[in-house]
């Protein structure tokens, strides 16, 4: 669906992408989806479209049932531990270990995902890079706002220094000025050549940062728009239309929440 | 990724607020915990020194050995106070006869009943009770706590495997805090000989092994508690299932398999059975009453040997009725011992199945103060009654048991001043209680379900992170 002259090879690419739960429900159905280097791939849909499912299927935290979720063109789900070295992941309510300082927690997953090379230095320089005041640096988690403990999140996934991203509505919760400082970022990343697939509901951040912008709808990509389809879209009532059917069809029942968000 | 998981771990343990109040209630705790044992034995010691003294003077008090009141005491021990187990149940005191059956009285609860109400802070309370606790509030949100905190997703976003992840959990929480503890165990163990308690090396090694069961202990409450985390989804309902299992572990079973070996296996009464000794007692001494009637000296017997000849004609009567009672009780008491011993090791082997059970077990055989304690005492306490007849015999020539006896004095004459009795000549009791390799011996198959269940159950929760839903 996508439109490139010059295309680099895909980082994060779902394959026909699907998952069928127990209980008979259809949380994925057939996706396919591709992030290059140096793009940002937003998901737009309601709650239990299969926005959070396609990305704990890359991070190997669900099996599908068909399909495959490549990172770099590895497996995901049958190489996971290979796979894992090429992704960050910042998840919707970063928490991190609230009994840890910034500077310990940054320590411990960033040694997590592969990197044991920084000092001292280089985390105070992530995490001014992401706002974080200095005198927050050493202060325990359990006194961080949300915003301040997301700035956290991304500072580890700066410092993984992985070309692929996954972003599991990271701007859900924070105050307008916060999501604007995470946007910034988030463009940043991409200006240096990451790869970002983001799960969101703020359709206006998606218009404003991705390069593409997928709709999901009960486990389908029902819309794919690129930036420049969307330029002069009014994207929210392209959104609604798309979600209306869908809606009217299918109200999302507690369980089938649970499931697929 | 092993390491990091356990360094990790170790340090938020450490640094959480959970951990200070916990740790701080528990050194506390421990350390009372040796100051009151070694305070109990030191009194102990006293009033066993005391009644020691006691019974010395009374012997130096007397001038003939057949009027001496004899009593062996059970001597307190430190670990007995360390690990009281039924050091406060079973008599210390025995009243000593030359021959018959030996009854050991006077328990510690009955000078302090309070005790017998509340029991003593000992070191198996605070390992069996408020240690398991200690590790079910540290470890009960141990991985569903990381689910609904979001860090275990950010975890595994990285190459981390599952087995390296609950392995590092596994072991750094059971480092992080079996070290903990064994801070203010080991400032207790430092206090014991301050406080006035000196411990020989047997029992140096020995209160090694039981602090060493006491850690395995805490060790399986640990891996039930991460077991239960890794088995559910909200803390809240891995707090409530834990606490069910603690209740039964222990609480319940150690007391129902009492009841359930009880009803399995009837012992009769032990009045029963002394009613039973005493109807026979009565009945052999009312078929000797005509012949005692009927004693009459031989003829031409001088006035100065006629109370010999009675006694010692009364002594013969006593040994023959003494033989065939000795032989009557014996069978009753193999009877009912057998049938005790049998009820008491059903209960033991049904309660083996709570890891507090088993580490009662161990710690009260490590400790010399488990059932056997009572049986051993009695043991020795026989082994001195032959040393005691003997002495008593040679002294005043009959083997006087318990019951009426017939001096007599004569006077007038210018014999000299009798001498107070030596309380030295008389044979001492010593009470050897068990060598370390006995004791280790002993609670060695306890000491192996320990790690047994250790194993099981750091299985088990292993097992089920292997399959827990990260999402």
């Amino acid at each position: 669906m996508q439109n490139s002259t010059i295309q680099a090879a895909p980082l994060l690419e779902a394959v026909e992408l699907t998952k069928v739960y127990e209980d008979g429900v259809k949380a994925l159905n057939n996706l396919n989806l591709v992030v290059r280097e140096g793009e940002i791939y937003a998901m737009l849909g309601g709650n239990g479209a299969g926005k959070t499912t396609t990305i704990n299927a890359f991070l190997d935290f669900i099996q599908p049932t068909s399909g495959k979720a490549l990172i770099n063109g590895i497996d995901a789900n049958a190489l996971p531990l290979e796979a894992k070295k090429h992704v960050a992941f910042v998840s919707e309510n970063v928490q991190l270990y609230p009994n840890f300082t910034a500077m310990q927690n940054l320590d411990f997953f960033v040694r997590l995902g592969g990197k044991s090379h920084y000092e001292r230095l280089d985390y105070e320089r992530a995490l001014h890079r992401v706002g974080l005041q200095s005198e927050a640096f050493d202060r325990k988690l359990k006194d961080f706002s949300k915003g301040m403990r997301q700035k956290c999140g991304i500072a580890i996934a700066i410092l993984k220094d992985a070309p692929a991203i996954l972003l599991d509505e990271p701007t859900s919760g924070l105050d307008p000025k916060a999501g604007k400082e995470f946007t910034r970022l988030v463009a940043e990343l991409r200006d240096e050549g990451k790869a970002i697939l983001m799960s969101t509901h703020d359709i206006f951040r998606a218009k404003e940062i991705a390069d593409y912008v997928g709709i999901l709808n009960n486990g389908e990509l029902v819309a794919e728009k690129t930036k420049a389809e969307l330029e002069g879209v009014n994207l929210e009532e392209l959104y609604v239309e798309y979600m209306a059917g869908y809606m009217d069809e299918a109200p999302v029942s507690g369980s089938l929440s649970n499931n697929l968000s | 990724m092993f390491k990091f998981i356990f360094i990790k771990e170790l340090r938020d343990i450490i640094q959480s607020s959970r951990f200070t109040i916990s740790f701080a209630v528990c050194s506390v705790l421990i350390i009372l915990a040796f100051v009151m044992g070694a305070q109990n034995y030191l009194s102990s010691k006293a009033q066993y020194d005391a009644a020691i003294q006691e019974n010395r003077n009374q012997i130096a008090a007397h001038t003939e050995w057949m009027m001496v009141e004899h009593s062996i005491t059970l001597p307190p021990q430190p670990l007995m106070t360390l690990v009281t187990g039924v050091s406060n149940d079973i008599g210390r005191n025995i009243a000593m006869s030359g021959r018959g059956e030996l009854r050991a009285e006077n328990t510690r609860f009955n000078d302090e009943p309070i005790f017998a109400v509340f029991r003593f802070m000992d070191l198996e309370f605070i390992f069996g009770i408020v240690l398991s606790l200690f590790a079910k509030i540290f470890a009960y949100d141990a991985i569903n706590g990381e689910k609904n905190r979001g860090t275990l997703k950010l975890c595994f976003a990285n190459p981390l495997s599952r087995a390296n992840f609950i392995a590092g959990k596994l072991v750094g929480s059971f480092v992080g805090l079996s070290v903990a503890l064994l801070i203010p165990i080991l400032i207790g163990c430092a206090l014991l000989p301050v406080l006035g308690v000196q411990l020989t090396t047997d029992e140096w090694l020995k209160l090694s092994l039981i602090l060493i069961a006491g850690i395995l202990y805490f060790g399986v409450f640990l891996a039930i508690t991460i077991a239960i985390s890794a088995s559910t989804v909200k803390p809240s309902n891995a707090f409530l299932i834990g606490l069910v299992v603690w209740i039964f572990a222990v609480l319940i079973i150690p007391r129902t398999s009492v009841l359930i070996s009880g009803r399995i296996v009837d012992v009769p009464n032990i009045d029963e059975i002394t009613a039973q000794k005493n109807r026979y007692r009565t009945q052999l001494f009312d078929e000797d009453r005509p012949k005692m009637s009927n004693f009459q000296l031989p003829e031409g017997t001088e006035i100065e040997n006629a109370m010999t000849a009675f006694q010692s004609f009364m002594s013969d009567l006593a040994s023959a009725r003494q033989e065939k009672i000795d032989v009557f009780n014996a069978r009753l008491n193999e009877e009912y011992s057998n049938k005790k011993r049998a009820q008491e090791q059903l209960a033991l082997s049904l309660s083996r199945i709570s890891p507090t059970s088993v580490f009662t077990l161990v710690t009260t055989q490590l400790a010399g103060t488990s059932l056997n304690l009572q049986h051993n005492f009695m043991d020795e306490a026989y082994t001195y009654q032959n040393a005691y007849a003997d002495f008593m015999q040679e002294k005043t020539g009959s083997n006087r048991s318990s019951g009426f006896r017939m001096i007599m004095i004569t006077t007038g004459g210018d014999e000299e001043e009798p001498e107070p009795l030596d309380p030295d000549e008389l044979p001492q009791f010593i009470f050897s209680g068990q060598s370390f390799s006995e004791a280790a011996q002993a609670g060695m198959i306890d000491l192996s379900l320990l790690i047994l269940f250790n194993l099981i159950f750091f299985g088990g929760a292993f097992r089920a992170f292997l399959n827990y839903d990260l999402r």
